[in-house]
């Protein structure tokens, strides 16, 4: 085929220049990725010929053969939150609180880490900089790490929980927000800047309008989110029914940890169906 | 009487290493309905934008009414701009808001950043917003979401939005180019309007040279950010055409006002017929 272009004296275009079987590059890919691969294998050992089947199995019976106690408070100390009802509520808002926190520290950080507002000066663009690399580390450090730090400082209990989840949130939300102030349309900036209106009337006028549907789209997105994650939280000292579960398990009590993941599973559901319609109807 | 507007040697290099505009020296008088023509990437829009600084020039001088554009800053800037109003291809109106709203924001430079807040406009800004919204014909839209209108439409808004600042020069950039031709004619009828009753002095760009023709009182042409013209709309022949547009442009007219078909004036009936010939590609310069 190649012949075609060279009697032409014509280059070869760079797909008929190369076979993809004697390709060194392609082969080399593939050759690493499994490499990669069969070293893995060896490092972590997967091993499951320690399992044993009787007891899993009894194990499954036993988080299906649910323990209804825990939905009542058990002597006379215990109220209502100490049931687990009361602790899957109080998990609820935690998720609704720290989601709260996040929105109002990101919102006002979100102007500072958009490009199109920032720049212009260098003393603005040097700030954007700034604040979406504060953005990006927040982000990477994972919830699970921040409870556990935050149940250091703070003390196990709600608060490590929500000021953990609070303060992750700041770094997604402050990206949405941003990435969402970087999308509209720069007309209307351009056409409030020439009436002679300050900057925070440009931003007021020109730039609000146009950015509370994606806002409030990206706020219930992450309160489905949180409201996911914050049962997990307990399970490293962040308060709520994750507590609860981690005790269940570890006292070996399977028919009140499986009635507690099936709560979960039921909250998770519902606010994934709620968030979706309501996030639909918003676009 | 001294010139509302004077450009000296005006130059406008982007960071990208576009030469905008290259030595642009002009003075606009008041009252004067001046038009810009000139092809896509001549520098129109660039040098509108740099009469109320939306872009800083790199060289030269700006100056309005005796006032130095180019070295304004904050406060002095801002007052400059709300004396210059400014109408755009795509309208730029802040789509999702009522069309009241988005003539009001004309009044912004006039008004304190906590009435913007607070939205509690003057009892007298809101009479002029339906008197300027009256003007252009569309008070009954008053309360329609901007995005809800016609382009037409749009476009009236912000001129209605533009008056809201009283201004003394008015900038319009391509006003008609996402129009058709109808309507093209009706909002500049409105351009017209604001220069010969309220005395506003306009500065327009266009693509078509028989609407420069029309409502033009003079013509400025760009070529690659440089003069290449500056006359009557009347004056500009085959000859000059040509060197605007390039050897291969051939002039297009924008339809007829009205419905009834105009006379053909002496100059397009000409303009036409060296069309047809296949004479004309040789150089004249």
């Amino acid at each position: 085929m190649a012949e075609y272009f060279t009697a032409r004296g014509l280059p070869v275009p760079r797909e008929l220049s190369t076979n993809p079987l004697t390709n060194w590059r392609r082969l080399l890919g593939i050759a690493l990725t499994l490499a990669v691969i069969s070293v893995g294998l060896q490092i972590t050992n997967i091993d499951i010929s320690h399992a044993n089947p009787q007891f899993a199995s009894r194990v499954v019976g036993q988080l299906f053969n649910w323990d209804t106690s825990i939905l009542t408070p058990q002597n006379e100390f215990e109220t209502f939150w100490d049931t687990a009802e009361g602790l899957m509520i109080v998990t609820i808002f935690l998720g609704i609180i720290a989601t709260a926190f996040a929105v109002v520290v990101a919102l006002p950080l979100s102007f500072l880490g958009a490009r199109n507002i920032m720049t212009g000066n260098p003393i603005t663009a040097a700030v954007y900089v700034v604040v979406r690399v504060l953005f990006t580390i927040i982000r990477s450090i994972d919830v699970l790490i921040v409870v556990i730090v935050m149940a250091v400082l703070l003390g196990i209990g709600n608060a490590a929980g929500v000021i953990a989840l609070a303060f992750h949130n700041v770094g997604v939300l402050g990206k949405l927000y941003s990435e969402a102030i970087e999308g509209i349309d720069p007309g209307p900036i351009e056409a409030i800047t020439a009436t002679g209106a300050n900057r925070f009337q440009v931003i007021w006028t020109a730039v609000l309008p146009q950015i509370v549907n994606p806002y409030i789209s990206f706020t219930i997105y992450r309160l489905d989110t949180n409201i996911r994650l914050a049962p997990i939280l307990g399970l490293v000292g962040g308060g709520g029914i994750g507590i609860l579960l981690f005790q269940s398990i570890n006292l070996f009590k399977y028919g009140a940890a499986g009635l507690i993941i099936f709560m979960i599973v039921v909250i998770v559901a519902a606010m994934d169906f709620i968030s979706a319609q309501v996030r639909k109807r918003l676009v | 009487m001294p010139s509302i507007l004077s450009l000296r040697d005006v130059v406008m290099v982007y960071p990208n290493g576009t030469r905008a505009l290259d030595g642009i020296t002009l003075e606009v008088q008041r009252g004067e309905f001046v038009v810009l023509i000139g092809l896509s990437g001549s520098g129109k829009s660039t040098l509108l934008r740099c009469v109320n600084r939306l872009v800083t020039p790199t060289s030269g001088t700006v100056i309005f009414d005796g006032i130095d554009v180019t070295r304004a800053k904050g406060a002095e800037l801002r007052r400059i701009r709300r004396r210059i109003g400014m109408i755009f291809q795509q309208f730029n109106l802040v789509r999702r808001g009522s069309v009241f709203a988005n003539v009001l924001s004309g009044r912004l430079g006039y008004r304190s950043t906590w009435r913007t807040i607070a939205s509690r406009p003057d009892r007298a800004d809101v009479q002029k917003a339906f008197e300027n919204l009256g003007r252009v014909g569309i008070a009954e839209k008053a309360y329609s979401r901007a995005d809800a209108l016609s382009g037409g439409q749009q476009q009236r808004v912000g001129i209605a939005r533009a008056l809201m600042q009283q201004p003394e020069l008015m900038l319009a950039d391509e006003p008609v180019a996402s129009l058709d031709p109808a309507t093209s004619h009706s909002v500049m009828k409105y351009l017209e309007e604001i220069n010969r009753k309220d005395g506003i002095t306009v500065l327009c760009s266009l693509h078509f040279l028989s609407l420069a023709r029309r409502y033009g009182t003079r013509v400025i042409a760009l070529k690659a950010g440089k003069i290449a013209y500056d006359g009557k709309p009347a004056d500009i022949d085959e000859r000059r055409f040509k060197e605007i547009y390039g050897e291969d442009a051939v002039e297009v007219e924008i339809g007829p006002e009205r419905s009834q078909p105009q006379p053909m004036s002496a100059n397009d009936a000409a303009l036409r017929a060296l069309a047809d010939d296949s004479d004309i590609g040789r150089p004249d310069r």
